[in-house]
């Protein structure tokens, strides 16, 4: 678009002129540009200057017939327009040259006169405008009237400016801008409608004339801003045009299309912009679709089709110029159905970037026909020269040859000859490539933003081949490799097949060997496309400097590979310096995501999933390739993480030696030859050793081919296996890469090497559950059986059966001495007399966990400990032990540790179940008042009266499944309670200790006696010495003392003591006398209220209600006489004792209220027994 | 005229590609064939379109270059059908006839039991049937 010239791009814009009086030039300029529309000025200073405005053609003889155009189009016409030719003059007086001098007025009237000769003949206006310094300054009315006449202009054509006051000044000039404007319109209307009435009357003799005018209209139509109208004969131009390329006869052929091309663009140019700036974006792409398709087939001779390309191209370049310059979006009116009959209009075409990529598409279309048109015509330029001195004609799209004879200059028209070899001899001085390539990427980055990454992978693709063309191989290797990519990914193959084409040509011209071979290997095992395999089809331009993509053509490549790796001259391409760049061994790495995947793939399986070390194993290697013709492997080397397990297999016809010769890898003579069919798996079984324990991986495969080719395969799981890039989408038999289908599927390259069995046992003993509170052993044996152990290590530890891990609660945790299961040493047989070398090895003990060493065990030897464990709380817990041993105590060896793990579980338990019981003395019944008042409470405190003996019944019970001893049952006062109160054991252990058996009881008796008065009284704790019946007694030191607290008790004085006396036992008809002694001992005087209820067992004498008054610190006795009714055992009448002062009823229990009754005398000696029982009543 | 017709699967990746110009164009055709995919991708996923045209198959015109025509089509399996022509003027009808029964010959190659989804379609009688489609394309017999 920048090509144009000026007035073409821009809309044209009226022209005045003013005339005289230069200095007031330089407002009215600026006044009239500023105006809207603008108007531009032609100033010219004084009236001899007046003669320019006169026309400068030879006047036209009207009677000598009508010339034939010589063109259609003048190339100055529109300048002249809008810069020589005004539509108004203006002849500026100062008012004293009018009315003063009369000299002065003569020479105004003859400027004046000059003037109008000058525009004589056309339709300019004439303006006068008079320059008054003020406005009061009055002219008279003859000097005006006699100025018009002379000028021959209406009165409102006379503007009078007023110089030397502002605001005059400008309504002034505004009324001379006013009186320009409305001449222009004339001017140019008036010219329009003088061209338009010879259109509509056809009163021309050429259809060049037609085109011209049509121009001219429309020109004219855009001075006055009329757009419609213009249009309108742009396009009528435009149609006559079209027609007049079969018809018109007046130049030669070739030129004849040059021309009328030339012209096209004009009219279209001004079309497009039109349309474009009037936001009618949908008519101007449709404008350009129609245009170009008019002129897509006009291409000429075949010798000038370069002309045609690049004024094809152009077409594009400035049209997509045009949409990025007006900022083109797509119309919301539109249809979104784009492409369909709603909206024939497409997205792309609404994208500047669009227009660009077929320009360079064109452009390089031109450089294709320059390169045929130039090998034409090397032989007939050689002959003929190419012209001197030719230039544009004055005509659009026209050339001309400059012709001096002397003096004198004439003008020759050429031939078709000589312009082409003109134009082909300008063509070839330009470099197309870099602007081809300026259009790419300006169409590839605005595709990129638009998201449309195969148009720009396009448009990259096409900047690569321009680059390669213009011999720039780095950008374009780089630019393809971009581009391989995407082609790649989505596997179109043909595309691929092109690119790599030249990138193998790349890396020839860049002396890159290993690129060479492997975009050659990646060439050859591409999969083909079917649609496109017809041979006959070679052209090198088309599909690059690959070939047609065929089955011979990729063995072709495969075969050039071998000859280059061979050093063979290969038949093209390949210099001395590419053959000097080649390393004497190249290598080729092969991962997952490489695209020569398809070259070769490596596959490995080990058969099983782990082993013990040392042991046999077998792994599959299987490699495939789709390469087109058999490949021969020399070697294969399969090497994994542990070196040592590393294996080269030799194809058994190469009689070479191995080419480095590692010691430590295995020699393999394969007795078959390593060839590869294509698409066909080459598996090989092979059998090694595994190494050490630990994780042994196929790394990779290393194939090395024609000696001088290493390509190393990363070793890929069968069961991980991805599929081929592009060989997924072709239609061809599945093959597994190892005959085991299981394997096939699920088979891995690596494997687990075990550990070596241990041979050391390991033994953990119990004797069953422990119980809290002794000192738990569990024996440890290490025997070894055929493993001599060095450095052995023993860990101990023990962790809560229930889960959880910590044998103590969180809370408690700051307290080492609240660890419910405690570790507390480990003793081992021999201590005392390896304590010393003991005292350096390791031996860590910690709650629960434990470390000690292991002395060194020769093969057959044990050794043993014994584990002290303590229970404080009955728990389950597990013991972990394990043994930690090297084999040797060398370096090496140590490194390699052998494990044995043995863990058991153990139960903590309770060993004695301790409760206790108080009971009041028999038949006395003292009155609590704690009792009375806490009626109800929850106070479940045991109180006891003082000064009277209560019994203490303590149980221990036996819960676990052994038998215990139980050595003692003492009560240990607490402090000062010995002295408060006296506890007495009645009964206890007689013969040094008592055997409980599981789940039996053993009950101990005290008396306590308190002897003061105390809310708390602490009684003390229970001990219980105890120790687990061991038929071989050997245990004596093991006696466990157990102590359990006695609740609090609180001791009271009772008010009021109440004592049943009664014979222990009665006789069926025999009375016998109770007594209730009712003790006071309080200093008061108590009121007692008694009642006896009566009972059908027994008949008695005596009162049933009695009050009776007790003196203080004395006893009243209340006496009655039974006489029982019934024999057995038999309540005796209830009697309540009621206490009037404290309101408190006292009723003896039921046990005290019962009586034996026999039925006769009983046959035994009364009176010891009757004695006796008294005594222990009492 | 047809001058080629091409069938492309779910990963971009060509299934079919048969060219009918006795030229040596081929390469460039497959070029133009992977360029109109951006036009589909911009079709399909442009949320301007509104809901009617959703279930629409047939994509119209996807950009004209050069001098051929590009002609998209969509199954219900997203599998996308191109069509280049050379044709100035193409009737929409023309192009959906076209579609519709290059999709039945599709449907009918696929349904193949030995085919395998997702793979070239190899199938000699389909190439067959594609060239009769493609003859009888703006000719005006139905078949």
């Amino acid at each position: 678009m920048e090509d144009y010239p000026e007035e073409l791009r821009t809309p044209p814009v009226s022209l005045v002129s003013i005339v005289g009086c230069p200095e007031l030039h330089p407002s009215i300029s600026a006044a009239l540009s500023s105006q809207q529309p603008p108007m531009n000025t032609l100033a010219l200073p004084d009236f001899a200057k007046a003669s320019i405005l006169a026309r400068s053609g030879k006047p036209r003889d009207p009677l000598a017939p009508p010339q034939p155009p010589a063109g259609i189009l003048k190339k100055d016409w529109l300048l002249k327009h809008r810069t020589r030719v005004p539509a108004a003059v203006a002849a500026l007086f100062r008012a004293d040259q009018v009315s003063g001098d009369p000299a002065q007025w003569l020479q105004a009237c003859s400027d004046l006169e000059n003037l109008k000769s000058a525009i004589q003949g056309k339709n300019t206006k004439l303006v006068v405008v008079l320059v008054q310094a003020q406005a009061s300054d009055e002219l008279s009315e003859d000097v005006t009237v006699a100025l018009r006449k002379r000028a021959e202009i209406d009165s409102k054509n006379l503007v009078v400016l007023i110089e030397h006051d502002e605001a005059e000044w400008n309504r002034s000039l505004n009324k001379l801008k006013n009186v320009f404007a409305e001449l222009c319109a004339a001017f140019y209307k008036e010219e329009g409608r003088r061209i338009k009435a010879r259109i509509e009357k056809r009163n021309f003799a050429s259809v060049e004339l037609s085109i011209r005018y049509c121009f001219k209209v429309a020109i004219y139509a855009e001075f006055r801003r009329d757009w419609p109208e213009a249009l309108k004969f742009y396009e009528e131009g435009v149609r006559v045009l079209r027609e007049m390329i079969g018809t018109s006869t007046r130049l030669p052929p070739t030129q004849r299309l040059v021309e009328i091309k030339a012209v096209a663009e004009q009219f279209h140019f001004k079309i497009s912009t039109l349309l474009l700036h009037a936001g009618k974006v949908v008519e101007a792409i449709t404008w350009f679709r129609k245009h170009i398709r008019s002129y897509e087939r006009v291409v000429g001779t075949p010798e000038v089709a370069f002309l045609h390309w690049e004024w094809f191209s152009r077409q594009f370049l400035v049209f997509g110029e045009l949409i990025e310059t007006t900022s083109t979006t797509i119309p919301d009116t539109l249809s979104p159905r784009f492409g369909t009959a709603d909206n024939a209009l497409t997205e792309w075409e609404f994208q500047p970037a669009y227009y660009y990529q077929l320009a360079a598409t064109y452009l390089r279309e031109k450089r294709y026909a320059i390169e045929c048109s130039s090998s034409m015509a090397n032989l007939t330029t050689e002959v003929n020269g190419v012209p001197e001195s030719v230039m544009p004609s004055v005509y659009v799209g026209q050339y001309v040859r400059l012709f001096e004879q002397g003096d004198t200059v004439s003008v020759l028209p050429l031939s078709d000859t000589e312009y082409t070899s003109y134009a082909l001899s300008e063509a070839e001085r330009f470099q197309d490539s870099y602007e081809i390539i300026a259009l790419f990427r300006k169409a590839y980055e605005s595709f990129q933003s638009l998201g449309a990454t195969r148009m720009a992978s396009a448009c990259s693709g096409g900047m690569a081949i321009e680059y390669y063309a213009a011999g720039d191989f780095s950008n374009a290797k780089q630019l393809f490799d971009s581009v391989a990519g995407l082609y790649r990914q989505e596997g179109w193959t043909t595309l691929l097949w092109e690119n790599l084409g030249y990138l193998r040509e790349c890396s020839i011209k860049l002396n890159s060997p290993k690129d060479f071979i492997s975009y050659s290997l990646e060439m050859a095992a591409l999969p083909l496309f079917s649609g496109s395999g017809e041979e006959n089809r070679e052209n090198k331009i088309k599909s690059g400097p690959a070939g047609s993509p065929t089955i011979s053509r990729r063995e072709n490549i495969q075969q050039e590979v071998i000859n280059v790796l061979e050093r063979k001259q290969s038949s093209e391409g390949t210099d001395d310096e590419f053959n000097n760049a080649m390393e004497e061994v190249t290598r080729l790495d092969i991962d997952q995501i490489s695209p020569l995947r398809m070259v070769l793939i490596a596959s490995v399986a080990f058969h099983d999933q782990s082993v013990k070390p040392g042991s046999p194993l077998l792994v599959s290697v299987s490699l495939l390739s789709h390469l087109p013709s058999p490949v021969v492997v020399d070697q294969l080397e399969v090497q994994f993480n542990q070196s040592d397990c590393n294996f080269v297999i030799h194809s058994a016809q190469e009689d070479s030696p191995p080419l480095d010769s590692n010691l430590h890898d295995q020699i393999v003579q394969d007795t078959s030859s390593l060839t590869l069919f294509t698409n066909r798996w080459m598996r090989l079984t092979h059998e090694l050793k595994s190494g050490q324990s630990g994780k042994l991986e196929c790394l990779s495969v290393k194939a090395t081919i024609n000696k001088h080719l290493v390509i190393c395969c990363h070793a890929e799981s069968p069961a991980s296996m991805e599929d081929f890039p592009l060989w997924k989408f072709e239609n061809q038999v599945e093959t597994l890469p190892t005959k085991d289908t299981a394997l096939a599927f699920s088979g891995q390259k690596l494997i687990q090497v075990e550990e070596p069995d241990a041979q050391v046992d390991l033994v953990l003993n119990s004797a069953g559950p422990a119980l809290v509170g002794e000192l738990f052993t569990v024996p440890v044996t290490i025997e070894s059986k055929g493993h001599a152990v060095h450095s052995g290590e023993l860990k101990i530890n023990l962790v809560d059966a229930r889960g959880g891990g910590l044998l103590l609660s969180p809370r408690e945790a700051e307290d080492s001495e609240s660890h419910h299961v405690e570790l507390l040493g480990v003793s081992t047989a021999s201590e005392d007399k390896e304590s010393k070398e003991e005292a350096d090895s390791i031996r860590k003990i910690q709650y629960s966990f434990g470390v000690i060493s292991v002395p060194t065990l020769s093969v057959g030897d044990s050794w043993s400990c014994k584990l002290e464990i303590k229970w404080h709380r009955a728990k389950s817990v597990m013991l972990y032990v394990s043994l930690g041993y090297s084999l040797g105590s060398s370096e090496e060896e140590a490194l390699h540790r052998l494990n044995v793990h043995r863990s058991l579980q153990i139960e903590g338990q309770i060993p004695l179940l301790i409760s206790h019981q108080f009971l009041r003395p028999f038949r006395r019944e003292p009155l609590l008042l704690s009792g009375i008042r806490s009626l109800g409470s929850d106070d479940k405190k045991c109180s006891l009266a003082m000064n009277e003996s209560n019994m203490l019944i303590v149980t221990a019970r036996n819960c676990t499944d052994v038998p215990l001893c139980l050595h003692s049952m003492t009560i240990q006062p607490d402090g000062d309670g010995e002295q408060l109160c006296s506890v007495q054991q009645i009964s206890g252990i007689s013969s040094g200790h008592a055997v409980v058996a599981p789940s039996e009881e053993y009950k101990g008796i005290f008396s306590v006696n308190p002897r003061a008065i105390s809310t708390n009284f602490n009684l003390g704790e229970i001990c219980l010495n105890w120790s687990r019946e061991s038929s071989l007694g050997e245990d004596q030191d093991r006696v466990i003392i157990m102590k359990e607290q006695l609740p609090e008790v609180s001791i009271e004085e009772s008010p009021l003591v109440v004592g049943m006396e009664c014979p222990p036992y009665a006789i069926l008809g025999i009375p016998f006398t109770i007594y209730v002694k009712i003790h006071n001992s309080t200093s008061l005087l108590q009121e007692i209220k008694y009642s006896l209820v009566d009972s059908q067992n027994f008949v008695f004498s005596g009162a049933h209600n009695h009050a009776a008054f007790i003196l203080p610190k004395s006893e009243h006795t209340v006496r009655h006489k039974l006489v029982p009714l019934g024999s057995g055992s038999q309540q005796l009448p209830k009697i309540t004792v009621t206490s009037v002062r404290y309101s408190a009823a006292l009723t003896p229990s039921a046990s005290a209220a019962t009586v034996f009754v026999y039925p006769s005398e009983p046959k035994f000696n009364l009176e010891t027994n009757h004695s006796t029982s008294d005594e222990i009543v009492s | 005229m047809i001058v080629c017709v091409a069938v492309v699967g779910h990963q971009n990746n060509p299934l079919y590609l048969q060219s009918f110009t006795e030229a040596d164009d081929a390469l460039k055709l497959h070029h133009i064939v992977h360029c109109s995919l951006d036009v589909i991708d911009e079709r399909v996923n442009n949320p301007k379109r509104s809901a009617p045209t959703l279930n629409e198959t047939f994509l119209g015109l996807l950009y004209p270059t050069e001098n051929y025509k590009v002609y998209g089509y969509l199954t219900n399996t997203k599998v996308k059908f191109i069509m280049v022509t050379t044709d100035l003027d193409v009737k929409d009808a023309d192009a959906r006839n076209f579609f519709r029964k290059f999709h039945a010959a599709y449907v009918d190659a696929v349904s193949n039991p030995f085919h395998v989804p997702g793979k070239k379609i190899a199938s000699r009688s389909f190439g067959a049937r594609v060239s009769t489609i493609v003859k009888s394309f703006g000719s005006g017999i139905t078949s």
